[in-house]
């Protein structure tokens, strides 16, 4: 069996067999929002970095008893997920500051208090300047220390270094097959690597690192499934987990060759090294690499990046993913697309609900974008 | 040669038929149960109207949201596109299209071969379109039909929101509450829908040579709020603004005819180049030449 089959399993579950057998093996399993929460210090914890997601949620309902309807709804999924019992798996949770959404629902899993183990809050800056690199380092040795007295493991620079080592190989494996993606006939799908990510995010990472391995070996070999694409495009947004909208945005010969998301560059942008003092390390590469909307002195580099992957990876437009009521991707979006226009290069900007349906109006805009793009070629 | 545009819509489906480029007929009537339902009904009335038959067309282009659900389509194209080149078609001089359906809103701007340059859509939210003033007209008590005419004789419209077409009647009901005139109402309706899609136009630059299309372009009050509230007036249509995606749609279908033809020709030249193909007569344009008439 392919592994990307494998992987598409991995993807489509909220908890998976793997997972399990490292919890009977007496290791914790902490869920951790957000690609600022840096998983080295999770694991050298001893535990294993769960990457929170709404895949296998049922709806909004019991969320929404927390939560107005003018919340993300990425926020309000998770939040009924947990009421419902269906993250019972967890050990234990480290929220972020990533947006007001996600802070709040700190404060109302608080309140709820489902049965997830503890519930802790890691303050992340909003700018990368020597003050902020020094506050994150401050906020980490708070969260190494809070995770050694809760998981009796003390995080010592060893342990440190070595789960760096760890994840900075899985970041590294990641890139190559990120990098395969320039081919003309591209070896993987966006949706493959959107689905490779969700699963080596929810399993052990040496688990990851056999896995992603795999998946190199099967692209090296030739693979291309579908061929020459008629589009290449490049995304960028905010939380965007559903594969069905990446299928739906891969249709009318479209294919996603590379990617500015959370569950994507952002994860695997930049190494930490081994140099230095590991927690000095961890903050500056949690605060160097490829921004997210959330880091207000970032604007100019974001867009850098997106110009040189879409000239990299030979993108023929680019698609801006934003969920309802998120205010740091409206902001981002706006300033985009007239970045983009001004560079000469297509864009769209779509706004869906996580799992919200809509595929008609969705289809009909994209449909619509790439009969544009195809009128000008 | 016949060519067939099906647009199956969220509350009509349309259907037209071209030969050499001329409109020979149209079919308007409520969706049915499914797309394909829809979609073999007005195409069936069409073929009457025009005394031909499913065999005699050469090829089906289908749009509208029902447009991936017809298993006898050759082809599809999305609403956005067929409005524009089925505007165009009918008017030449059209470069912008104000297409309100019923469930949703575009804005389209063309280039000077009617494909699109540009595009705005609305979001989920109804209010602004076709449904909204179906909804408002039947809590008014009006046939849908009316609601313009009354409209147009307002001395003084009402305010009504146009966040959501529930908070909208929720403004109708409070003023029908308080007696007003329900002229004034309906003009305070078609007003608040025309601001809505004001507001969704600023999204792109229109160009010289608007046009409105789609169901509620049959609401002459929408219309006039609308070319107050964008300073133009909109430019007239050859055909029922109402089966442009239909014509866009047949006017695809004619070019992908033509650029078969001449995929197949390019083919058999390539393998045997003593024995080119003839080329027939759809081939012969590389863009819908526009039609001048044929109304059934």
């Amino acid at each position: 069996m392919s592994v990307f089959s494998e992987l598409r399993r991995l993807a489509e579950v909220p908890r998976n067999e793997r997972l399990a057998a490292a919890a009977r093996a007496g290791r914790p399993v902490i869920g951790h929002f957000c690609s600022y929460v840096p998983e080295e210090l999770l694991h050298a914890a001893g535990a294993v970095p769960y990457r929170m997601r709404a895949v296998g949620s049922c709806g909004t309902a019991l969320g929404d008893t927390y939560f107005s309807s003018a919340n993300c709804s990425f926020v309000r999924r998770v939040m009924d997920q947990g009421l419902r019992g269906e993250l019972d798996f967890l050990d234990g949770i480290v929220f972020m500051n990533g947006c007001d959404h996600n802070r709040r629902l700190y404060d109302n899993w608080r309140h709820a208090a489902p049965d997830t183990g503890f519930s802790y809050l890691l303050f992340v800056p909003h700018a990368g300047s020597p003050a902020c690199l020094a506050q994150l380092r401050l906020e980490l040795v708070k969260l190494a220390g809070f995770l050694g007295e809760r998981l009796g493991v003390e995080v010592t620079d060893d342990r440190l270094r070595a789960s760096i080592e760890l994840y900075d190989r899985r970041r590294r494996l990641l890139r190559e097959l990120a990098e395969l993606r320039r081919a003309p006939a591209p070896p993987v799908t966006g949706t493959e690597f959107l689905a490779l990510m969700l699963a080596v995010t929810a399993v052990p990472p040496e688990d990851a690192v056999d896995l992603i391995e795999r998946a190199l070996g099967e692209a090296r070999a030739g693979r291309a499934p579908v061929g020459t694409p008629r589009l290449r495009i490049f995304v960028t947004g905010s939380c965007l987990e559903e594969l069905s909208h990446l299928e739906l945005v891969e249709s009318h010969g479209a294919l996603v060759v590379a990617d500015a998301i959370c569950l994507g560059a952002r994860t695997f942008d930049r190494d930490v090294g081994a140099d230095g003092d590991p927690l000095d390390a961890l903050a500056r590469r949690y605060l160097g690499r490829v921004s997210c909307p959330r880091m207000m002195d970032d604007v100019k580099g974001r867009m850098a990046y997106t110009l040189e992957a879409v000239r990299a990876y030979a993108a023929d437009a680019v698609i801006l993913e934003k969920l309802e009521f998120c205010s740091m991707m409206s902001g981002e979006n706006y300033i985009a697309t007239h970045e983009l226009a001004k560079a000469g290069i297509p864009a769209l900007a779509l706004t869906r609900e996580l799992y919200g349906g809509e595929v008609g109006q969705l289809k009909t805009r994209l449909q619509a974008f790439y009969e544009k793009l195809g009128n000008r070629s | 040669m016949i060519f067939a545009g099906i647009d199956v819509g969220s509350l009509t489906a349309k259907a037209v038929l071209l030969r050499d480029g001329r409109v020979i007929a149209w079919h308007v009537e409520p969706v049915q149960a499914t797309p394909a339902q829809s979609a073999g009904r007005v195409l069936e009335a069409a073929l009457a109207k025009a005394r031909v038959r499913r065999a005699d067309l050469a090829r089906v282009c289908a749009t509208g949201y029902g447009r991936h659900e017809l298993p006898f389509a050759d082809l599809e194209r999305s609403e956005i596109s067929c409005h524009g080149l089925g505007t165009f078609t009918s008017n030449p001089a059209v470069r912008s299209v104000i297409d309100i359906g019923g469930q949703d809103c575009k804005v389209v701007v063309l280039d000077a071969a009617g494909l699109v340059d540009d595009f705005a859509m609305n979001d989920k939210c109804a209010a602004g379109t076709g449904r909204t003033l179906e909804l408002l007209a039947r809590t008014l008590g009006l046939p849908l039909g009316e609601l313009g005419p009354r409209a147009l004789r307002s001395r003084r419209a009402l305010p009504v929101s146009n966040k959501c077409s529930i908070f909208m009647e929720l403004d109708v009901m409070q003023w029908m509450h308080q007696g007003r005139r329900v002229e004034d109402i309906a003009r305070g309706i078609t007003a608040s829908v025309a601001r809505r899609v004001a507001a969704l136009a600023g999204k792109v630059t229109l160009r010289p040579g608007v046009c409105i299309s789609g169901g509620v372009s049959k609401n002459a009050a929408v219309v006039r709020e609308l070319e107050a509230a964008l300073g133009v007036r909109f430019v007239p249509l050859s055909h029922d603004p109402q089966v442009m995606g239909a014509l866009g749609a047949a006017c695809f279908a004619r070019l992908e005819h033509g650029r078969a033809r001449q995929e197949d020709r390019r083919v058999q030249e390539a393998g045997d180049p003593s024995e080119p193909m003839a080329a027939g007569p759809a081939d012969a344009a590389p863009a819908c030449p526009g039609c001048t008439g044929g109304s059934p």
